[in-house]
């Protein structure tokens, strides 16, 4: 389904997982750009299905590749691990050149992803896709009370807050006097 | 699958508390001192100016939020309950969740909503209040009380710089009559859009004082104590009267009152009796004129109205009204620039 090869940024991409183009489509011939996360698997995406992020759009934008250019120099994102960055790029292709509608189908059902999908949707700066996943975190908590809340966010309690203060005050001295003690070693 | 909301980045947090519900945010709210700062502080960047918060102190107390105005029923609009006061001696059977224990109160969890359970009322209802503004960082937008409840009518006023805009008097549980009440509750300043009231009040009850000024009166029963001279005080744009007692010839002195200039920011009056009056006989000096023109008002609440075959009467200055009489049914607009709208 999608485009994804193992290997290094020379590696020649598959064909993206867009449906093929209708005859109303375009005559200029469609761009395409190359990504990959933490696993340096690289995806091949449309220009069109890279518009739902602002931060390619605008990398893009700015960079004026040309397509031999955009294979060869793929998009490096070291900071999103390689699935969540394939779960990114299908929502894109699904949603090329359209808006997500409000009950969106299609979107990743995996809820032990979701944190690490939030956190690259919001780097990548998918608007529609953070909001998504937004209402899905919110989802979590209908009709909870505050201590289920606490256990599905992972709220730390007052007392669990107040001793992890605690200790941060307390390595945070400890790590002032050693500097201290260094600096009056660096003066002898 | 938990999810560690508090490891989001701020923009991420932002969206999410957005989309929860009023009840939603309360709830999580009680989840940690850290959380509720959380809140707080989003609130105070992002004030959620559309929601309006109400303190309801009948049956016990809630405070609730409107998020949307139902436009055809002032009364019907969309209350969203966020946090509940009972008395103490409820909490042992009525909690679904585990109590938490408080120097001041017992919270529990029912009917998705959190629950503070005091032995003291107005302690309770005081202290919902200021939690839930305090939260949202939002003033108090309405009142919904009873007559044990007067105090509230101060206090809230003397707690914000803004007046209340929503005042509703509801009729006290024992069905006995409460003049003293009703007249303690009309000489307060009361709300600056809308004032409803329901309580009873006996055959006797009489009301020397000024009323408004305001945008709203609907006195939704017992509307007999409502005298002439009453009405061409009342200063209100739109007045609504149910149960009056108000005769044919009342009727035509409130109109040569209104056409010499009396009312003048009046906009809307409803009259509705128990008895059969005719409000059709108009005196001539008020030279109303029969018309078959079809018009449309729109209350302040978005309720719409249509006059078919009304009488149009004019004021000294120009400004004209379509009155429109029934059995027991008077309805009169005034078409101010504002208000003019063609059905």
């Amino acid at each position: 389904m999608s485009s994804t090869e193992q290997g290094t940024s020379s590696a020649a991409p598959a064909e993206p997982t867009t449906a093929p183009e209708s005859a109303a489509a375009p005559e200029v011939p469609e761009s395409f750009y190359y990504v990959h996360g933490k696993d340096k698997v690289v995806h091949k995406v449309s220009a069109g299905a890279l518009q739902h992020s602002a931060l390619i759009h605008g990398m893009i934008s700015n960079l004026g590749y040309t397509e031999e250019q955009a294979k060869a120099n793929p998009f490096p994102f070291e900071n999103i691990d390689g699935d969540i960055l394939q779960m990114v790029v299908d929502w894109c292709n699904q949603h090329k050149g359209k808006p997500t509608p409000p009950e969106d189908t299609n979107l990743p059902k995996q809820k032990e992803k979701l944190f690490d999908l939030v956190l690259a949707v919001n780097y990548l700066e998918i608007k529609e896709l953070l909001t998504y996943c937004c209402k899905q975190v919110a989802m979590m908590v209908k009709g909870k009370s505050p201590e289920e809340i606490r256990e599905i966010w992972m709220i730390p309690t007052d007392a669990e807050d107040e001793a992890a203060e605690k200790e941060a005050k307390k390595r945070a001295g400890k790590e002032a006097a050693g500097e201290t003690a260094a600096a009056a070693g660096d003066a002898k | 699958m938990p999810f560690p909301i508090l490891r989001t980045p701020f923009v991420v947090l932002s969206e999410i508390i957005s989309i929860l519900e009023p009840s939603e945010i309360v709830t999580a709210s009680f989840c940690s001192k850290n959380v509720n700062r959380l809140l707080k502080r989003h609130y105070q960047q992002r004030k959620p100016l559309e929601w309006k918060l109400v303190l309801d102190y009948h049956c016990w107390g809630e405070v609730y939020i409107i998020t949307k105005q139902q436009p055809d029923d002032l009364r019907k609009n969309q209350r969203k309950p966020v946090l509940l006061i009972r008395h103490i001696s409820q909490a042992r059977h009525e909690s679904e969740h585990k109590l938490i224990e408080t120097n001041e109160y017992k919270r529990g969890f029912t009917s998705k909503l959190p629950v503070l359970y005091f032995e003291d009322q107005v302690m309770g209802s005081k202290m919902i209040v200021d939690y839930a503004s305090d939260l949202f960082n939002l003033d108090i937008y309405g009142l919904v009380i009873d007559r044990d409840c007067i105090w509230a009518i101060d206090w809230i006023n003397n707690r914000q710089e803004k007046m209340l805009v929503y005042f509703n008097f509801m009729k006290n549980k024992c069905n006995c009559n409460g003049d003293e009440a009703m007249d303690n509750v009309l000489r307060k300043a009361l709300a600056s859009d809308y004032i409803i009231l329901k309580d009873i009040v006996s055959d006797t009850y009489r009301f020397d004082g000024k009323l408004g000024p305001a945008g709203l009166l609907f006195i939704e029963s017992y509307g007999h104590w409502v005298t002439l001279d009453n009405l061409i005080n009342f200063d209100f744009i739109e007045i609504m009267i149910d149960e009056s007692r108000l005769s044919v010839s009342d009727l035509n002195s409130f109109l040569r009152h209104w056409r010499a200039g009396g009312l003048p920011r009046l906009a809307f009056l409803a009259l509705k009796c128990k008895t059969s009056t005719i409000f059709e006989n108009f005196d001539e000096d008020l030279q109303a004129v029969e018309t078959d023109e079809v018009v449309q008002y729109r209350l302040s609440y978005g309720k719409k109205l249509v006059f078919r075959n009304g009488y149009s009467i004019q004021r000294m200055d120009g400004v004209k009204a379509t009155i429109k009489g029934y059995i027991g049914f008077f309805l009169m607009a005034v078409w101010h620039e504002r208000a003019v709208d063609s059905a």
